[in-house]
């Protein structure tokens, strides 16, 4: 295969990436929006009809439409087939299909969007025969099927496991692919393979079983401490600058994950934990990769370069210090469940606007010397 | 050791080489600078690069990844293009072509990243 490398950039390129970006900031902000609206602020003075679709639909925004998107536009760039891109742009007309008030055309884009997925990664594993590929289909599947039960209205609640399944399973998936570079442990492999089967048990006897959180429960609590004793993380975070504050990141989210796994059970049990199992999970492990990864992945699918700086871990110590906010003193008052989802929401406003910032600060720095990267490639 | 380290500009024979002695040292050099910032190596000490030829004013680059669904390839492949740009003659042809087959195994990581990754 040649690398097929661009440097310039044509003028459709560039309106179907600011049209993807705009479709994935409107749903990471209403999300946003209808998020902290459930956590008992009032963002928005004079709200639109979108407002009540946005609070009622927060999960679905965030799941399905901003991360769904996210992570198809990721793969997409990944397999370099342009039909892989109807799964992204599915699922970011899903968002605003929701946003309309058309929630049963929501629904079915959704599923579209993730049927199309699991194709996309049935071209990965027959690609590449791994493990970690054959996770990440595993995942886009747990996806498939929690939006197909969304779809048709059933099991409601095995919505949520299966959606976070999707998420958990792709980043464990993106985990052991870099785990390979560590020397083989016995029985690693197969401590994963058996939390990641208790997380689907779980996810699968959610919607029927009382004691199915429980497992799910044990299957978070579980991947936590696989993470925790395998990855390169436990490595890198002796390197420097990039590597360390990615490092940072991962083991950061680590620790949420197992706590958002007690949480879980906890839940399932009858225990008041219910926002710790989801914004644990959601907030303090999926948005640590999303802080950890996107240095990386922005350049690969946006197309801009950043300079990294220690900037980089204000947003960081913003989310995790809001978290702790959020959820170790909202049992003494309500009012901490506010502000922590204030401050969780300026976390997450921060890195954006920290991302910015380092790709017109790599601007500056390249603009005044000519840069080998800006000149023609020859083939 | 530390990233600095792992990425130190030292020559090894880590992949085939065909073409004039004298180019040996600053190609393998120009490859040691492009790094994989999530493994905090070059991708030479990964065993990403499977060989360069260079003859007749053509640079021929192949490269690797470990998985196939690694959304920086395209990244990587750039920065190693734009690297060798900067030491090759002018009016080089470059070709940095990505190959998949043999598969990536850990059997072509360098000693040094290997003791990075605790082996």
């Amino acid at each position: 295969m040649k690398a097929n490398r661009q440097s310039t950039t044509s003028l459709q390129t560039v309106i179907t990436r600011l049209v993807f970006g705009a479709v994935v900031a409107a749903s990471l902000v209403t999300g946003s929006i209808g998020g902290l609206v459930r956590a008992g602020a009032s963002p928005v003075s004079n709200p639109g009809p979108w407002f009540a679709q946005a609070v009622v639909a927060h999960a679905f925004l965030m799941v399905c439409s901003f991360l769904g998107t996210v992570i198809g536009i990721e793969r997409a760039v990944a397999v370099k087939k342009p039909w892989a891109f109807v799964a992204p742009a599915a699922s970011g007309l899903a968002g605003l299909a929701m946003l309309a008030g058309h929630v049963g055309a929501a629904a079915w884009l959704a599923l579209l969007a993730a049927g199309v997925f699991v194709a996309v990664n049935i071209l990965v594993v027959s690609r590449q025969r791994a493990a970690h590929t054959v996770l990440l289909l595993i995942a886009a599947s747990a996806w498939c099927v929690g939006c197909a039960f969304y779809a048709l209205g059933t099991l409601p609640d095995a919505l949520l496991p299966l959606w976070f399944a999707f998420l958990v399973i792709t980043i464990a998936a993106e985990r052991l692919e870099m785990t390979r570079l560590m020397k083989r442990r016995r029985h690693a492999a197969a401590l994963l393979y058996a939390a990641l089967t208790t997380l689907l048990l779980g996810a699968a006897t959610s919607g029927l079983w009382r004691w199915g959180g429980v497992v799910y429960g044990a299957g978070l609590l579980g991947l936590a401490l696989w993470l925790f004793s395998f990855d390169i993380a436990r490595r890198t975070i002796s390197a420097q600058a990039l590597s360390r504050y990615m490092a940072i990141c991962l083991l950061l989210g680590y620790g949420w994950l197992a706590l958002a796994g007690i949480a879980w059970a906890a839940t399932a049990i009858g225990f008041a934990a219910r926002d710790a199992a989801l914004h644990a999970l959601a907030l303090g492990f999926v948005f640590s990769m999303i802080f950890g990864h996107a240095p990386v992945i922005l350049p690969a699918v946006a197309r801009v370069k950043l300079h990294f700086s220690l900037v980089f871990y204000l947003p960081l110590l913003l989310l995790h210090s809001s978290l702790l906010i959020r959820l170790l003193l909202a049992q003494q008052s309500r009012d901490f469940l506010r502000i922590g989802a204030w401050l969780n929401t300026a976390s997450i406003a921060l890195f954006a606007a920290c991302m910015a910032g380092s790709a017109l600060a790599w601007r500056f720095k390249h603009s005044s010397t000519p840069s080998h990267h800006g000149h023609a490639h020859r083939h | 050791m530390n990233n600095k380290n792992a990425s130190k500009n030292t020559v090894q024979p880590a992949f085939p080489y065909a073409g004039p002695e004298e180019w040996r040292l600053p190609i393998t050099q120009a490859l040691q600078r492009v790094i994989d910032p999530e493994v905090a190596m070059t991708i030479v000490d990964v065993g990403l690069v499977y060989g360069i030829s260079f003859e007749h004013g053509r640079l021929h680059a192949l490269v690797t990844m470990t998985s196939a669904a690694c959304p920086v390839t395209d990244l990587i492949l750039e920065e190693v293009d734009a690297e060798l740009e900067r030491v090759v003659p002018a009016g080089t042809e470059i070709d940095v072509e990505l190959v998949w087959d043999p598969p990536w195994t850990t059997d072509r990581m360098s000693p040094r990243a290997k003791a990075f990754m605790g082996w």
